[in-house]
């Protein structure tokens, strides 16, 4: 075997080996060599503290907003005749909850703030009767002020044969 | 001889590769493969943009980019390799053209402050001592002054290699370069490493 500090197809070998993942064969040939190869031993104790460094290198929390971040930007490219369809894909179906709850406060608004005095058919007709009522009590108590006077027109001892 | 038939037949034995198959399904229209591939890459992804540029927020910029041009790319996929191949080499790109666009330079201005966006680590069960963390910074800033110091390719080579554990012939996919070529790469990269950390043991 070449020693794989001067034969560079071999420096695979050596860092599977540093890294013990050799196969028991390939294993003891690279063994043999480490045993009178200065270079190649210090190569794989030093291996051995690189990657125990390499381990102590932890990197920082990922935001807690990075999806919906992402889901958004993925939104802000999907045309609007896709958006429509949206509440049927699983990739945004975590929006439904929220456009529902909008839809609802929108609906709520539109609702209190319509005008009163909108035409709607069954309102005008009750108001229409309403408006009868005091010209039907006005013509009855005409008639009823007519009927008195005529009362008192006719003389108490008139002959009802006349 | 299998060996060969293997590496031939590439684009077969991707479509075994679970992670492909959901690309796929992304490919059909189906979200939800979308989130579960989020879900089981998105930290590999960011921790290996993090090590590259060593900014916390550019790295997640640019994971924002990788998953981003994925789910752009979902019609084109064709599975002819690995999917982590595919979406390693996507995060390579980004990160080696944001190191080149200077991106990278808020980085290094970065190391030399005291501010590491790295939560403080504790080194016993009990609350580190203002020491014991000053001594576990100066660790970590030996460690990441060591790495940022590897041309960006050995960089990403032995991040490849170190933290997802990925094979040579994989990390030569994604590096566009023979397996043999990464070897000796990785070879002269932990070498530098070796030369500069040795003090550690």
């Amino acid at each position: 075997m070449k020693c794989p500090m001067e034969a560079q197809e071999n420096a695979g070998l050596l860092l599977d080996y540093a890294a013990g993942k050799l196969k028991a064969d390939v294993r003891t040939q690279m063994e043999q060599h480490v045993a009178v190869c200065t270079a190649c031993r210090e190569f794989a104790g030093g291996q051995q503290t690189v990657w125990q460094a390499l381990e102590e290198w932890e990197p920082a929390d990922v935001s807690m907003d990075f999806d919906r971040r992402l889901y958004g930007r993925i939104e802000q490219n999907v045309p609007w005749w896709t958006r429509l369809l949206q509440p049927l894909n699983p990739l945004f179906r975590h929006s439904v909850p929220i456009a529902a709850a909008a839809g609802l406060v929108i609906m709520a608004g539109l609702l209190m703030n319509r005008p009163a005095g909108l035409p709607v058919a069954p309102a005008s007709q009750s108001a229409q009767v309403e408006a009868l009522q005091p010209e039907q009590l006005q013509n009855a108590l005409d008639d009823m002020e007519m009927l008195r006077e005529f009362n008192h027109l006719v003389p108490d001892n008139a002959d009802p044969k006349m | 001889m299998d060996e060969r038939v293997n590496k031939d037949m590439g684009g077969l034995a991707a479509t075994l590769d679970f992670d492909a198959e959901l690309m796929l399904r992304v490919r059909d229209g189906d979200g939800a493969s979308f989130a579960i591939l989020l879900e089981k890459h998105r930290l590999p992804v960011i921790h290996f943009l993090y090590r590259m540029v060593q900014n916390q927020g550019v790295a997640e910029e640019l994971a924002q980019e990788v998953f981003l041009r994925v789910y752009r790319s979902r019609e084109s996929y064709e599975p002819t390799a690995k999917f982590t191949t595919w979406l390693f080499r996507i995060a390579t790109h980004l990160a080696l053209n944001s190191l080149r666009d200077g991106k990278h330079r808020r980085a290094e201005e970065r190391l030399d402050d005291d501010s590491g966006d790295t939560p403080a680590r504790q080194v016993s069960d009990q609350r580190p001592s203002v020491e014991q963390k000053m001594v576990y910074q100066a660790r970590m800033e030996e460690i990441r002054r060591a790495v940022a110091t590897l041309p960006e390719k050995q960089r990403a080579a032995v991040l490849m290699h170190k933290y997802e554990e990925m094979e040579y012939s994989q990390i030569a996919k994604v590096l566009n370069c023979s397996e043999s070529a990464i070897k000796s790469l990785l070879f002269r990269a932990y070498e530098t490493l070796r030369a500069r950390l040795a003090h550690m043991a």
